[in-house]
């Protein structure tokens, strides 16, 4: 299973566009990180640490010597890298049930993208057009982005708090450390492994 | 610039693959046995090259046909994709990579078209920066802290719950004093190792691999 | 309020099982292998006449009859490989070959199973609710004659449930002593008052009944298609799949940690009892009465699940990990609760084993624990996912690993946490080294046909594309 370490998936998608729709969809993309509208709902979704469109046009496919065949492309190519978390269906089906104007504007221009609603032509098309990743690296294998967010939360929280823990008299410190407690109670979820994914 | 998002880089390389019919076993099918046997735990190299999140490495072998009416083609090479995110900027990460896993490096660049060896670290980097493609967009869900902080926080979420836990209905005092322990130890703790899965199997994953 | 909808569904053709829960305080689950195709087929014919549909009852039945088949099952039945091969992977393999996800491993794992479930023996369940135990044993009988005289099906195990008794009368509690079976879920087309809470929260905050394709194949479902179903068309109509477990549960470790624990806990024990499930033992939900049980909530069918967690995001009131919560999340997750709706399953459980009320020894030993039985169009994406990353993970309600407090598979391990004000009776307080306090002992997935399916299937014709 080289798509999977730990609790993250590498999932690679490559679709081909019509060049003259490239230009549109460079234009929606800078509108998204312009108005990060798409990056709030996606930090909402909380499903993926990192994730990345590339445009590569028909004649920027890196070309390093004249040993090395030129590409001769009727089409530019997208290709898009993941790190999720969750399973393949849990996140395709998260995506399909609250992101889906969101990635209609992304893939509407590549070629028989069918729609991301509904959900399973939408799957059927994912298929297709992803590939296997063939070596993985993650650096926090037991821990999801939420994870993540919620360790540092805590420890900024423990950060502050111990700055005055020592130079409290008891009294003080019960209720400062109460505080500090309901302070980082949503965020003391265990890490390890994860679920079977499928 | 979209190749960032706060303090995280994200690298995506294309570097061509040498084609050579000649050869029993082809480049890319060597680059692809020899990335299926490496270690993708704290031994792997991108745990030495610290600042590293997550990092892939993928061999495109073709782009796809999705089926008339759209046209089929092919690629004329095969190119092997690095997909990375980490701390910092790129001169610094490529060097790095120059300079702490050569080896590996070298064991997987020399597959492909135009790589100019490790030693002269300059050369590497600009062969690299060739090979880059710009990001057109880039999400990172967490984009303000290093490796090394994010992997610290995660070992202090667990011990503190695991204080928490042990101490609960200590009197007041008892307990100031516990926890002035208890941050004593996390201070002197050694540092957590990226890419560390110790203690855990998952179902999931080749058992080879742990 | 009865909201009006498009959806015309055909009571007439579904099993009655699949659109209500009876409220019978007796049940027995037969659990047969098919013998034979013809006779087999024979078998299925008699019964024919006696299933429950969902029709609306005039006079409510003495007791009533359900029947569903493993993959199994339909094989013995013979019906076409095409069919066969057809339905959804999870339904082919069984229950027990998907014990990686559902996470049925050490104390759950099928060698602590009944043999009847270990050895994947089960081909037909015959679910026969009844109001007295004559009428039990009356239907009983008539099955098992019908076996007897067409040899078509053999009796492998009969499961005895019954509801729990409390002064003499049926409750709707199960053995830990909670009150169970609020927050089933509406859907569209079916026969029952709306009631708010059970189904989908919408954008002004009112309650709207799901798509019936959530949990009977052949209609819309909420993404907008028609659910994966086996083909022929006619066969899948009108059908659902059902997932069967044997439960056991630990009264007795479960009383021990509550009370341990409710010893230190400065809430008490009784509100311990609730920070676990997310209700009071009673049936109040804690979203809307955090600081004891109030009858009048729990009689009214338009307060009891009427509730959503948008103002308690911070688990004050119902922690983040309790069981409801977990199971389900409602708009805990944002986004107007849509990442729910898709998730949503129909519980039918039945307690068995005789009940010991609290404050008296108990064995765990002894045969004790819940039936739990649940319907839905898709087992893959609402029962096995609800299991795998609702109950037995935590990541998405953001409690990283920690598992369900009371069915969890804990081996001993993992924790919970009550997520607390400074109001001294509602401190934070953390739950850990949690036992098994239920224990799985079998089971499997079932297919639920309409009576349609069931008159082809005991015709042999079957006929796929």
């Amino acid at each position: 299973m080289t798509n999977i370490n730990g609790k993250a998936y590498a999932m690679n998608a490559i679709t081909p566009m019509k060049p003259w729709k490239t230009p549109i969809l460079r234009l929606i993309f800078f509108v998204f990180g312009a108005f990060k509208c798409l990056q709030a709902d996606l930090k909402n979704l909380s499903f993926i640490h990192f994730a990345r469109w590339v445009i590569i046009g028909r004649n920027q496919f890196p070309h390093l010597s004249s040993e090395q065949p030129a590409e001769n492309l009727h089409y530019d190519y997208m290709i898009f890298f993941s790190n999720f978390n969750g399973t393949w269906n849990q996140y395709i089906d998260a995506f399909s049930a609250v992101l889906a104007t969101g990635l209609n504007k992304i893939w509407q221009w590549s070629e028989k993208f069918p729609g991301s609603v509904p959900v399973t032509p939408f799957k059927d098309y994912i298929r297709l057009v992803q590939f296997d990743t063939d070596y993985y690296y993650n650096c926090y294998p037991k821990a999801t982005t939420n994870d993540v967010k919620a360790a540092l939360r805590v420890q900024d929280a423990l950060n502050h708090f111990k700055e005055t823990s020592q130079t409290l008299s008891p009294a003080e410190f019960e209720k400062a450390y109460q505080d500090f407690l309901i302070k980082v109670q949503p965020d003391l979820g265990s890490t390890g492994v994860a679920p079977v994914g499928t | 610039m979209a190749n960032e998002n706060g303090q995280v880089y994200g690298l995506t390389i294309l570097s061509p693959i040498i084609e050579d019919q000649r050869l029993d076993i082809e480049h890319a099918t060597q680059l692809r046995w020899y990335l299926e046997r490496m270690p993708r735990d704290h031994h792997s190299p991108f745990a030495k090259v610290s600042s590293t999140y997550l990092a892939r490495l993928v061999v495109l072998d073709d782009v796809v046909f999705v089926g008339k009416p759209a046209c089929e083609e092919h690629l004329k090479s095969r190119y092997l994709i690095f997909e990375t995110n980490f701390d910092g900027d790129l001169d610094t990460y490529l060097k790095r990579m120059a300079a702490e896993v050569p080896t590996f490096v070298h064991d997987v660049w020399q597959h492909c078209v135009g790589y100019p060896g490790v030693e002269n670290v300059d050369a590497f980097v600009t062969y690299m920066k060739k090979c880059q493609i710009e990001t057109t967009f880039f999400f990172a869900d967490v984009n303000d802290h290093t490796v090394q902080q994010t992997l610290i926080a995660l070992k202090t979420q667990s011990s503190l719950a695991h204080f928490v836990e042990k101490n609960q209905g200590q009197p007041p005092a008892e307990l100031q004093k516990l926890f002035g322990a208890f941050l004593k130890r996390l201070d002197t703790e050694p540092p957590p190792l990226p890419g560390d899965r110790r203690g855990d199997k998952s179902p999931a994953e080749d058992p080879a691999h742990d | 309020m009865i909201r009006a909808d498009h959806t015309r569904i055909d009571v007439s053709d579904i099993q009655g099982f699949a659109l209500k829960g009876y409220s019978f305080p007796h049940a027995r689950f037969l659990l047969l292998e098919l013998l034979e195709c013809k006779d087999a087929q024979n078998f299925l014919k008699e019964l024919l006449p006696s299933i429950t549909t969902g029709e609306r009852w005039d006079r409510k039945p003495s007791s009533t009859l359900n029947i569903a088949f493993t993959h199994k099952g339909l094989g013995k039945l013979r019906l076409p490989l095409v069919t066969l091969l057809s339905f959804p992977p999870e339904f082919q393999q069984g229950m027990k070959a998907r014990g990686d996800i559902l996470n049925d491993s050490d104390k759950n794992s099928p060698e602590h199973w009944d043999a009847v479930w270990r050895e994947e023996r089960v081909h037909v369940w015959l679910g026969v609710y009844a109001d007295s135990l004559t009428a039990l044993e009356t239907s009983c009988s008539r099955l098992l004659q019908i076996m007897d005289r067409t040899h078509g099906a053999r009796l492998l195990q009969a499961q005895e449930a019954c509801a729990i008794y409390l002064h003499d009368k049926p409750t709707p509690n199960e053995h830990f002593g909670y009150r169970d079976g609020f927050g089933n879920p509406d859907f569209k087309g079916a026969e029952r008052e709306c009631v708010p809470g059970q189904g989908k929260l919408m954008a002004d905050g009112s309650w709207d009944a799901l798509a019936t394709g959530e949990f009977l194949l052949g209609y819309a479902d909420e993404a907008g298609e028609l659910p994966v179903a086996p083909i022929p068309h006619l066969l899948a109509r009108n059908g659902t799949f059902m997932v069967y477990r044997k439960m056991h549960q630990n009264v007795g470790a479960f009383r021990n940690y509550l009370t341990a624990k409710g010893k230190i806990y400065p809430g008490g024990k009784e509100k311990l009892a609730a920070k676990f499930v997310g209700r009071w033992q009673d049936g109040t939900p804690l979203e809307l009465s955090p600081d004891g049980e109030n009858p009048d909530i729990v009689k009214d069918d338009n307060r009891n699940t009427n509730f959503t967690y948008g103002k308690d995001l911070a688990g004050t009131r119902c922690p983040i990990g309790a069981h409801i919560r977990r199971a389900n999340p409602r708009d805990a997750f944002g986004f107007t609760g849509q990442l729910s709706n898709r998730r949503r399953i129909m519980r039918r459980g039945m307690p068995y084993g005789k009940f010991v009320p609290d404050g008296e020894p108990v064995d765990d030993q002894e045969e004790r624990g819940i039936i739990f039985m649940a319907l839905n169009a898709s087992l893959f994406r609402q029962f096995e996912f609800v299991q795998q990353q609702w109950i037995e993970y935590g990541n998405d309600a953001k409690q990283g690993n920690d598992k369900d407090l009371l069915t969890g598979n804990h081996t001993g391990k993992g924790k919970f946490v009550v997520q607390g004000t400074d109001d001294p009776r509602n401190p934070p307080f953390i739950c850990a080294n949690l036992p098994n306090f239920v224990e799985l002992r079998g089971g499997d997935y079932f297919f639920m046909p309409s009576l349609t399916a069931l008159q082809l299937m005991a015709s042999g014709g079957v006929d796929p594309r």
